[in-house]
C-alpha cells in the first residue's frame, strides 16, 4: 500500500550510499597514501638514530616484534606489529624527556597509557583498542537526522496533489499513515546502519576495529536511534498540519532548531535577554534534539559522561516519537481532498 | 439493482454550498453521465462519493452499504487533474497499482498503455497533460473494478484517444460494471451515457435516461399576429415546463404532448407554429441556463 514511500526510501538510501561510498573512497586514497608509513620499518628508517640498535623477531603467534634500544639515551622501544590487529608499542625512556600531559588518552582506537617508575617512564601505545560506538553513532545520528528531515513529510506530500491516489486504496487512513511512517522509520534506521558500516569499512582499511558497546556507548546507540526518529515525528506532525507548506517546514526546521538552541544559551543579564532565553528554552523543550547530549555538566564546570537522566531523556525521545506520530496520523484522518 | 445510491447529499465549505441536496440512483451495468457548468459541484459530488471529502449531510451507499476501505477494491477513480507522481515512471505507477489492488491486471495495463502510445519507462514529468490522463485511464481500466468513477476522463486527449476512452466505458458497462463520468463535451456524454444527471450551482436540476429526455422534450414555438394574444391557460398546462414570451413570439418548453400543445397554439390564433427537437446539448443548456437556451435553439432553427 505504501509503495511510493518505499520508492522514496530507496532513492534516499541510494543517495546516502553514494555519499558514504565517496567517504570510503577517500579513506582508500588516504590508506594508499600512508601505506609506506604504516610499518615500523618505515618509522625506523625515518627516525633512525646512529646509536640505536634494531632487532627483529617473529613471535609464535605471527607478531612481528621490532626492538629498538639506545643505551646512550636510555631509551627502549618494543613494537609488536600484529597486522590488521594493530600495533602494541611500549616506550621506556627517562622521565625527564617524557611528555607530561599524556597520562591516559583515548582517541578512537588509539589508547595511550603512561606510568612512571622512578627516573623512567613507560608509555604504552595500543593502536587497536576498542573503539567507542559513541563516535560511530555521532556520525550515524547526523546522517539520520538529515535524512529524517528530508523524509518527514510522507503524508503532506500525499496531501499536496496525490490524495486521490492514497485515499482510494483499500486500506484505512490510519493504516496507510502508520505504514508510511513505519517505512520512513526503516529508512532512517537504514541510514544509521549504512553510516556505521561505512565507518567500519573506513577503519577496517587501517586495522580491524574492536567496537565497544558498553556503558555510554550503549546509551549513545539508544539515543542515536531514538532522537532522529523523534525529530522525524515532530516534523511529520508539523508538515501534516501545515500540508502545502511542507517544503518550507523541512527547509527551515534544522536552522530554526539551531537558532532556538543558541538563544537558550543567551546570558540573562537584562529583562529582554531573560525573556528571549526563557521563551527559547520553553520552545526547545518540545524539540527532541534538545535531549540528545550525552555529556552531563558538573557543578565544578567540568563535563562527564555519567548516565544521569539518561532514562528520562530516552523515555522523552520515545514519547515524542509516539505523540508526534499520533498527531500526524490523527490529522491525516481528517484531511479532505 | 443500483450500484450507488446518493441520498440528499449536501457539502458546505465555509459559507459556500458546493453540493445541495443531490440524490441520485446509479444503476449497475450502465454508463451514467454527470453534466454541469464549471464549479457546478460535479467534482465535489465525486469526492463525497469516494470519501475524499466528508459530506455535510446525506448518505452514500455502494450496493446498499456505506463506503469502507475494502470497497475501494471495487472502485476505480480517475480524477479530473493529474494526481500521478512526477518523479516516478509510468511502470512504477503500474507497479504501485498492482500492489494496492488484488484484481489489477498487469498485462491489461500495458496493453492499454500501448493503445495510448505511452512508453512505461518514461517519467511522468515528461508526459503531456493528455498522456497523464491516458495513464490514469489505463490504470483505472486495468483494475477490473465494478464501479468506475471518471472525472473528465478525456481531458487533454486527442480525438482518437477520446474515442478509445468512450469505447472502454461502453465495454465496461457491457461487462456489467457501472461507469459514472463527467464531461464538458456533451457529444461524448450523448454517445456513451444511457442516463445523465445535470448539476448546476450544487443542485440536481435534471436527471433521466438520455433517450427519454430527448424523446419527450421539445420546444413549441408560435408566432402571433400581434402582441395582445392570450394563451387561454396553455402556459399552465402541466406538460409545459417553461414559457418565454417575446413580443409576438411564444416559446414553450414541453415535456410531453408537443403536437397537442402545438394544436392548442394554433387554436389560440398563432399564425405559424413549429415543433423543435432538442438534442442533449439543448437539454443541458436549458437545464442550466433556460433563457439563453431557448433563444439559442430558435436561432439555430432546427425545425422538424
Amino acid at each position: 500500500m505504501n509503495y511510493v514511500e518505499w520508492l522514496r526510501i530507496r532513492n534516499c538510501l541510494r543517495v546516502v550510499a553514494i555519499i558514504l561510498a565517496i567517504f570510503v573512497l577517500l579513506a582508500v586514497v588516504l590508506r594508499v597514501s600512508v601505506a609506506r608509513y604504516m610499518s615500523p620499518d618505515a618509522w625506523i628508517e625515518h627516525f633512525h638514530d646512529p646509536g640505536t640498535t634494531v632487532s627483529h623477531v617473529v613471535l609464535p603467534d605471527g607478531t612481528k616484534r621490532t626492538i629498538l634500544d639506545n643505551a646512550a639515551e636510555q631509551t627502549h622501544v618494543v613494537i609488536d606489529d600484529r597486522g590488521q590487529q594493530g600495533k602494541h608499542i611500549v616506550v621506556t625512556e627517562p622521565t625527564a624527556r617524557a611528555h607530561t600531559d599524556t597520562k591516559h588518552v583515548n582517541v578512537g582506537s588509539i589508547q595511550v597509557q603512561e606510568s612512571r617508575h622512578g627516573s623512567l617512564t613507560t608509555t604504552t601505545i595500543d593502536t587497536n583498542g576498542s573503539v567507542p560506538m559513541l563516535y560511530y553513532m555521532a556520525f550515524a545520528d547526523l546522517f539520520a537526522i538529515v535524512i529524517g528531515t528530508f523524509l518527514a513529510a510522507p503524508l503532506a506530500r500525499e496531501i499536496d496533489g496525490h490524495l486521490e491516489v492514497s485515499l482510494t486504496k483499500p486500506v484505512s487512513r490510519a493504516r496507510f499513515a502508520v505504514g508510511a511512517i513505519g517505512i520512513d522509520v526503516l529508512g532512517i534506521l537504514g541510514t544509521s546502519l549504512l553510516t556505521v558500516v561505512a565507518l567500519y569499512i573506513c577503519q577496517l582499511l587501517f586495522e580491524t576495529p574492536s567496537l565497544d558497546f558498553s556503558g555510554i556507548n550503549a546509551r549513545a546507540i539508544a539515543m542515536g536511534i531514538a532522537s532522529p526518529l523523534a525529530w522525524y515525528a515532530l516534523l511529520c506532525a508539523l508538515t501534516t498540519w501545515l500540508n502545502r507548506s511542507w517544503i518550507g517546514v523541512l527547509a527551515a526546521a534544522l536552522p530554526i532548531a539551531g537558532v532556538v538552541g543558541i538563544l537558550t544559551l543567551l546570558p540573562t543579564q537584562n529583562v529582554i535577554a531573560l525573556f528571549i532565553h526563557d521563551t527559547a528554552w520553553v520552545i526547545s523543550r518540545l524539540n527532541p534534539l534538545s535531549y540528545v547530549s550525552m555529556a552531563v555538566p558538573s557543578d565544578d564546570g567540568t563535563v562527564s559522561y555519567r548516565p544521569d537522566n539518561f532514562g528520562l531523556r530516552f523515555t522523552l525521545e520515545v514519547m515524542f516519537f509516539v505523540v508526534y506520530g499520533a498527531i500526524a496520523v490523527w490529522r491525516w484522518q481528517r484531511v479532505e481532498a | 439493482m443500483n450500484d450507488i445510491t446518493i441520498s440528499h447529499l449536501r457539502k458546505v465549505y465555509g459559507t459556500t454550498v458546493a453540493v445541495d441536496d443531490v440524490s441520485l440512483e446509479i444503476p449497475s451495468a450502465s454508463v451514467f453521465g454527470v453534466l454541469g457548468p464549471n464549479g457546478a459541484g460535479k467534482t465535489t459530488t465525486f469526492k463525497c462519493l469516494l470519501g475524499l471529502a466528508r459530506p455535510t449531510s446525506g448518505t452514500i451507499l455502494f450496493g446498499g452499504k456505506p463506503l469502507e476501505p475494502a470497497t475501494f477494491e471495487r472502485i476505480a477513480y480517475v480524477p479530473e487533474r493529474s494526481v500521478l507522481y512526477d518523479w516516478m515512471t509510468v511502470a512504477e505507477h503500474v507497479e504501485m497499482t498492482r500492489r494496492a489492488f488484488t484484481s489489477f491486471d498487469h498485462k491489461r495495463a500495458h496493453e492499454l498503455l500501448g493503445m495510448f502510445h505511452i512508453d512505461p519507462r518514461r517519467r511522468v514529468r515528461v508526459l503531456s497533460k493528455g498522456m497523464k490522463t491516458a495513464v490514469m485511464v489505463a490504470l483505472a481500466f486495468a483494475r477490473n473494478a465494478e464501479i468506475l468513477v471518471l472525472d473528465e476522463p478525456t481531458g487533454g486527449l486527442d480525438p482518437i484517444n477520446q474515442r478509445h476512452v468512450l469505447s472502454l466505458m461502453i465495454n465496461e458497462a457491457a461487462k456489467g460494471n457501472s461507469v459514472v463520468f463527467s464531461s464538458h463535451q456533451i457529444g461524448q456524454v450523448e454517445r456513451a451515457a444511457e442516463q445523465i444527471a445535470v448539476i448546476d450551482c450544487g443542485r440536481l436540476v435534471l436527471e433521466g435516461l438520455v433517450d427519454d429526455l430527448k424523446g419527450d422534450r421539445k420546444i413549441v414555438e408560435g408566432i402571433f399576429p400581434d402582441t395582445t394574444f392570450t394563451l387561454d391557460g396553455i402556459a399552465n398546462d402541466a406538460r409545459v415546463a417553461r414559457s418565454d414570451r417575446t413580443e409576438r413570439i411564444l416559446r414553450l418548453m414541453v415535456t410531453a404532448g408537443a403536437n397537442d400543445i402545438a394544436a392548442k397554439l394554433t387554436a389560440a390564433g398563432a399564425m405559424g407554429v413549429r415543433v423543435l427537437d432538442l438534442n442533449l446539448e439543448d437539454i443541458f443548456l436549458y437545464a442550466v441556463s433556460p433563457a439563453t437556451a431557448t433563444t439559442d435553439i430558435v436561432a439555430k432553427g432546427t425545425t422538424s
